[in-house]
């Protein structure tokens, strides 16, 4: 019964695909072993996750409402979806600068204090390491929605702590409500997203820093090299891989930020300012029943999404095979 | 300083070196001895910002939840009126029992549901070499990065063809898809991590492929498993987009991601329930985690002293 393993990995992803060797000798039952295990598996993403692209990808060249989702008659119209995105000027006043600058931000902010957390923690003793582990740990577990909530309780125009705190010190006159403003809406939203996101960094990024061997950086303080140039002279490069992974997966996160915007007063589309790509397309699909116009703005942004993915898979294939 | 650059210069024309060297370090060490202070306390400043500002959230949502009077302006720090009055309102007529009940099966259906699927297919993909497996795993590492939003549209149409909306039923099969490919992707390093002679020495015992699944591979990958179903189960929990989507019409359905609805009116907030439910939505997503962190690490460890 042993030939029914074929020579297997010895750790994750440890080795490449063999070719098979002895595989006319194998039973039916054993050969197709490995597809009746993937069968379940493979069925539910094939009707939940591929149809479905697919199909977004048809809607998007469609003109489809509420008549066509009734009546299921297809109502092609080419690329005309497409053409209106591109022709909208919101597009690029609006939508594109909240999409692309703020993903800049808040990747190079996450990025950013996520590092300097994992430079701190490691330079600290273990009680305190602990503590402020825990501590970034909560700011981590806490869900999106509830997050978004308390950001909203915090900044809230009529008794939120920021306008009665800054009112007391006599900083302002009155209330500002800072959802209406497009840049404080989104510098809230880059609050929610960095504090949310940047515990992921630090861990990761610790895990690499108490790798990084100590003769090294020793070798470097005594050839006199200042912690500034210490870090990025020695840990930097010997740690590319870890800081390639973790900006390209906050690429990706901070790109498709959904409830953060939308749950904020005025960002499920009434204000048109704060909207983003995410956004823009979930509100035209379900707030004005443009579902085919929706669709066509998903793609694009599963298309930005793809090519940021592809760098990913790349970076990660240089690391470990599959 | 002065006398650093002084000596530093008399030393280059010298063009002894060594010397110089010791001179600067025996300068250096006194100056570290004055600074390993500075240094030590600058410390205890970043640390106690890192941890205000990391803590707050959490902090002024607990206050406020547990405050009578939040929301009535004016808060100061810490609540004015210890009450549990606020979770007791959400809790009643807040409806966030039957939501809470909610969430709770859809969740525990879709981590079992998942945590089958995903490990029939792990097994698959970390014992067995066959065609198109590379094509398969980059296939599962792609459409994890799928924005919800592409989806939301079609699957809506699906489930409505269905005559799902607005049944948890449709929610729960959306997020076992939804779960699926995170849950293949991480079970399958926790399989290849089970080491391969205890299954050869199973057959060699007369074990059927069944027989070592059951009582070889399931009992070894069972922390791997944990801890992927927690992560599951933390994505049906706090998932937002397809609970609103779906469940729109029917509020007697809606999961806690979605309850908070509930308490925003027209004109004003009701600032106490809505962190007192966010309280209430949070702490189980806390301690899984906390479980998760623990059981991968220790998950992790496992595989690498491979026996």
């Amino acid at each position: 019964m042993s030939n029914t393993l074929q020579v297997p990995t010895a750790a994750p992803g440890a080795s490449a695909p063999r070719a098979a060797g002895g595989a006319a000798r194998k039973s039916l039952l054993t050969r197709s072993r490995p597809w009746l295990l993937l069968a379940p598996a493979l069925a539910v993403l094939a009707v939940l996750l591929l149809w479905p692209l697919v199909r977004v990808l048809l809607f998007s060249l469609q003109d489809y409402g509420l008549r066509e989702i009734v009546s299921g008659e297809p109502n092609w119209i080419g690329l005309a979806n497409y053409g209106e995105i591109f022709t909208s000027p919101e597009l690029y006043t609006v939508v594109l600068p909240n999409t692309v600058g703020f993903a800049v931000l808040a990747v190079a902010g996450t990025v950013a204090l996520g590092t300097a957390v994992a430079v701190l923690m490691a330079s600290l003793g273990g009680f305190w390491r602990t503590v402020v582990g825990s501590a970034i740990m909560i700011a981590w577990a806490m869900p999106a929605v509830t997050g978004t909530y308390v950001w909203i309780w915090i900044f809230d125009a009529d008794r939120g702590i920021v306008n009665e705190t800054l009112q007391a010190l006599g900083l302002q006159d009155e209330p500002v409500n800072w959802f209406t403003n497009r840049y404080t809406f989104y510098g809230i939203v880059l609050l929610n997203v960095i504090h949310h996101g940047f515990p992921f960094v630090a861990i990761t990024i610790l895990a690499g820093l108490l790798g990084v061997p100590k003769e090294m950086l020793e070798a470097a303080e005594m050839d006199g090299a200042g912690p500034w140039r210490r870090f990025w002279r020695i840990i930097v490069p010997n740690l590319k891989q870890v800081f390639a992974v973790v900006i390209i997966l906050s690429t990706i996160w901070d790109f498709k930020v959904f409830a953060q915007v939308y749950l904020m007063p005025g960002g499920a589309g009434s204000n048109r300012e704060a909207l983003n790509l995410g956004v823009w397309s979930y509100v035209e699909s379900f707030g004005q029943n443009r579902y085919g116009f929706g669709s066509a703005i998903a793609v694009l942004l599963t298309l930005v999404l793809l090519g940021i993915t592809v760098v990913y898979v790349r970076t990660m294939l240089k690391e470990e095979e599959l | 300083m002065s006398t650093v650059t002084t000596e530093e210069r008399s030393d280059a024309s010298r063009g002894t070196r060594p010397e110089a060297s010791s001179d600067v370090a025996r300068l250096r060490k006194g100056r570290t001895s004055a600074r390993k202070a500075r240094v030590a306390g600058g410390k205890a400043v970043l640390v106690v910002l890192l941890l205000g500002f990391t803590l707050f959230p959490a902090f002024w949502m607990l206050s406020s939840a547990f405050d009578a009077q939040a929301g009535a302006g004016g808060q100061q720090l810490l609540p004015r009126e210890w009450s549990l009055s606020n979770f007791e309102y959400v809790l009643t007529e807040g409806g966030f029992d039957v939501f809470l009940r909610n969430s709770a099966i859809v969740a525990v259906v879709t981590v079992l549901a998942s945590a089958l699927l995903a490990l029939l297919a792990s097994v698959a993909v970390a014992r067995f070499r066959f065609k198109f497996r590379t094509a398969m795993l980059l296939m599962i590492l792609i459409v994890q990065m799928v924005p919800l939003e592409a989806l939301v549209i079609p699957l809506f149409v699906q489930v409505r063809d269905l005559q799902l909306l607005n049944t948890l039923l449709g929610l729960m099969v959306v997020y076992v898809a939804l779960s699926l490919p995170f849950g293949i992707w991480m079970l399958r390093g926790f399989v290849a991590a089970v080491p391969v002679e205890l299954e050869e020495a199973a057959y060699i015992d007369g074990a059927s492929w069944g027989r070592m699944f059951r009582s070889v591979l399931l009992p070894l990958v069972m922390p791997g498993l944990v801890a992927t179903s927690v992560f599951s189960f933390i994505t049906a929990w706090n998932e937002f987009i397809f609970a609103m989507t779906l469940l729109g019409g029917a509020s007697e359905n809606y999961t806690v991601a979605i309850g908070l609805k509930q308490f925003f009116g027209e004109h004003s907030n009701e600032w106490g329930y809505i962190m007192a439910a966010s309280t209430i939505i949070t702490i189980p997503v806390m301690i899984f985690f906390v479980i998760v962190q623990r059981r991968l690490s220790s998950g992790l460890v496992a595989g690498a002293v491979k026996g």
